[in-house]
């Protein structure tokens, strides 16, 4: 197992794999993030999306890719029923909703051209593979009342292959909610590709209890929610990953430490 | 509530889902939805509490077989049924919904509300709800054996202090 950590998107990247990576591959997956942080982000003010939203340069007139991506998150605004929106209340074009997620699953492509066996987290939002032959990837979710523990572990790479986490805790990521205060603090959700369980998450973090019933039932994932008061919710998969991490502390208990 | 009470054996699930069989699947849909606060009300039908017989509305589907009826069933004196049963279709708040059991021996081994068509044009479980699950002693992070944690999003200054940072040294 060898870890390759890089800073990109104001955060930081781990990229877990079987074996080493050759250093053109490694250089290929950071580009990547390079070029949408480049194009997308608004803390650059020298990028595409920045231009736009100082007034300089009209979206229209932006390249087809930057179009492609605001179609896209016009379409999950359009899936979830606004609880998603690129549009800040300023009126700011934002499409860090969905470029992390993008520029995630472009790596991870091409990741797997060179292995079977990757994990790559990016600020908490997380894609693997793993191998027919191989065990899931082992995944956390941190508990958002106390970040040194875990309230589930997931796996990930063969059934499910991303896990995304919104919340309200860390970075005051911009999650505009309809209602103003959100009803939860932190959801999770499991998909089969990255930019919908980031997307999801996102979209529960701004919504209701109506709206976390409308989209688990609606899309094939796992969410699992915090709220205000500590109390967790979470469909039969994610409720199994509380069962496993409720295992592991049994089975820690029970250990004589050496 | 007498009749409830003789259902004996039958799970809650199960009840639930025999009583949404023979009135609609419209009322598993408002029973298996906690978000909803709408109560099965107790309206058990002595029908119900047979639990294990698809009743005549069902239409059995061609996976449906006797089997060689292996164990012991409570429901004596009948043959022992297996199969996936299907009800009939029924227009929701979710749109078109079928119900769909499994029985295995005579005895309801699973129950699905199928919504049969969304956006993706596929049916789901609707099933799928988020429900509370009970708090137990979280696990202390450094205990677990993990390659990766999901949280809120970190800054590049708050990795340095964050579990994945811890992980990622360790080289798990």
């Amino acid at each position: 197992m060898t870890v390759h950590v890089f800073d990109t998107m104001g955060t930081v990247a781990s990229l877990h794999t079987a074996e080493p990576l050759s250093h053109v591959d490694l250089a290929a997956v950071e580009a990547i993030f390079v070029r949408y942080d480049r194009t997308y982000s608004l803390y650059d003010a020298a990028s595409d999306l920045s231009r736009v939203a100082s007034g300089d340069v009209r979206l229209s007139e932006t390249s087809s890719e930057i179009r492609d991506t605001y179609a896209l998150a016009l379409d999950w605004r359009q899936k979830t029923d606004g609880l998603f929106t690129p549009h800040r209340p300023d009126d700011v074009v934002d499409l860090s909703g969905v470029v992390k997620a993008l520029a995630i699953d472009e790596a991870g492509t091409l990741l797997s051209g060179s292995t079977d066996d990757w994990l790559l987290t990016v600020g908490g939002d997380i894609l693997g593979s793993r191998g027919v032959d191989s065990v899931d990837w082992s995944v956390g979710v941190v508990d958002p009342d106390d970040r040194g523990r875990l309230i589930g572990i997931a796996g990930l790479g063969s059934a499910r292959r991303a896990l995304a986490t919104s919340g309200i805790a860390e970075r005051g990521e911009h999650i505009w909610s309809r209602n103003g205060r959100s009803h939860y603090v932190q959801a999770t959700v499991a998909a089969d590709d990255i930019v919908t369980a980031d997307v999801l998450a996102t979209a529960i973090i701004a919504g209701t209890p109506d709206d976390l019933d409308r989209i688990s039932s609606q899309w094939d994932v796992d969410v699992l929610t915090v709220d205000r008061d500590g109390a967790m919710r979470g469909t039969p998969g994610a409720a199994e990953w509380t069962r496993r991490c409720a295992a592991a502390a049994t089975e820690r208990a029970s250990t004589p430490s050496v | 509530m007498r009749k409830r009470a003789t259902a004996g054996g039958i799970v809650a699930s199960a009840a639930i889902l025999a009583l949404g069989w023979h009135l609609g699947a419209d009322q598993v849909a408002a029973t298996t939805v906690p978000a909803t606060g709408t109560a099965a009300g107790g309206a058990a039908t002595p029908s119900a509490s047979s639990g294990a017989t698809p009743s005549s509305t069902a239409s059995p589907s061609a996976t449906a077989t006797p089997t060689t009826g292996t164990g012991t069933t409570k429901s004596s004196g009948k043959a022992a049924i297996s199969g996936t049963f299907q009800g009939t279709t029924e227009q929701t708040q979710f749109g078109p919904m079928q119900v769909e059991i499994v029985v295995a021996a005579g005895k309801i081994t699973d129950v699905k509300a199928l919504q049969l068509t969304n956006q993706g044009g596929r049916s789901v479980e609707i099933s799928n709800y988020a429900a509370p699950i009970l708090r137990t002693e979280a696990l202390n992070a450094q205990s677990a054996s993990i390659q990766s944690v999901s949280g809120a999003t970190y800054t590049s200054g708050g990795y340095i202090s964050s579990l994945q940072s811890a992980i990622d040294k360790a080289g798990l």
